[in-house]
């Protein structure tokens, strides 16, 4: 099965491929930059104040599945050569795998608490200590959890930032 | 497409999390919340609907920032940035200890 030679006319799918693999790029590394400054806001609930602690934590939500969605693949993949990889890979999967449980039960306790979002909405619910604590403790290992899933991949991120730093309006980067 | 089956895998993923969380705080008997039969409103929660309704709490009268409470959020930012510069220190150091063995190795 032979592709047949390679001709000038092969190049525009090419550069095509290579500016959507950027777009891709551009779009997490600014779509992680989102997440991290929202969780430290959602974080600090002195700051923010109840109401925009409550509705940041709601968007944070929606936000984090669009990021989840777009890292499915990682998922998948890393899932399956769990056994066959080494100790980092593994380590970074269980801490990522930690942080979505701990961040789903979070902004979902976090909801079912909700004293300003909810009640706006019309929607009352009964008030429940469980998951009150369940929102103290999963805040708690997030904040440790979000960092250390940030700083796993330094050397992704400083290589991307280096990119934007050169980047010239004008030229295909 | 391929974000859409992706998209309800994810939905999926999270649903199974939270529902295990439910099945938790049913577990607990600690929650009147969940798919079984709802638990009424408690009367304070009641009282304060009520009192949204009437004005008499505004919900949205700590909305903004408050910058007298920033310390708040120093702090939230030091923690990430403790807990950042720890696991990317340890990741460096790891980093040259594996290049150096590769350039030893290469050398012999």
């Amino acid at each position: 099965m032979n592709a047949g030679p390679r001709t000038s006319l092969a190049d525009p799918p090419v550069i095509a491929s290579r500016r959507r693999i950027l777009a891709r790029t551009r779009l997490d590394f600014w779509l992680d930059a989102l997440l991290l400054v929202a969780y430290t806001l959602a974080y600090s609930l002195g700051f923010t104040g109840i109401a925009t602690h409550e509705w940041l934590g709601i968007g944070l939500g929606v936000v984090l599945l669009v990021h989840l969605t777009l890292h499915w693949d990682w998922v998948i993949r890393t899932t399956r050569k769990l056994l066959r990889r080494g100790g980092r890979e593994r380590f970074v999967w269980l801490i990522n795998l930690l942080l979505l449980l701990s961040m789903t039960l979070c902004i979902a306790s976090g909801i079912l608490i909700s004293e300003v979002a909810l009640p706006e909405l019309g929607i009352t619910l009964p008030a429940s200590s469980f998951w009150r604590q369940m929102h103290g403790t999963t805040a708690t290992l997030t904040l440790i959890l979000v960092p250390i899933h940030a700083a796993l991949r330094w050397r992704w991120i400083v290589s991307v930032a280096r990119r934007f730093a050169a980047w010239r309006p004008g030229r295909s980067r | 497409m391929k974000f859409l089956r992706h998209l309800t895998a994810v939905v999926l993923a999270v649903t199974v999390i939270v529902g295990l969380g439910m099945l938790w705080a049913h577990a607990s008997g600690g929650t009147g919340t969940g798919s079984g039969v709802r638990r009424a409103p408690s009367r304070e929660a009641l009282l304060r609907l009520e009192q949204i309704k009437a004005g008499v709490i505004r919900v949205d009268s700590d909305t903004g920032f408050s910058l007298a409470d920033a310390g708040d959020l120093i702090r939230t930012c030091v923690i990430e940035a403790v807990l950042a510069a720890v696991v990317i220190a340890v990741s460096a150091v790891r980093l040259r200890h594996r290049r150096m063995r590769r350039t030893a190795a290469a050398r012999a």
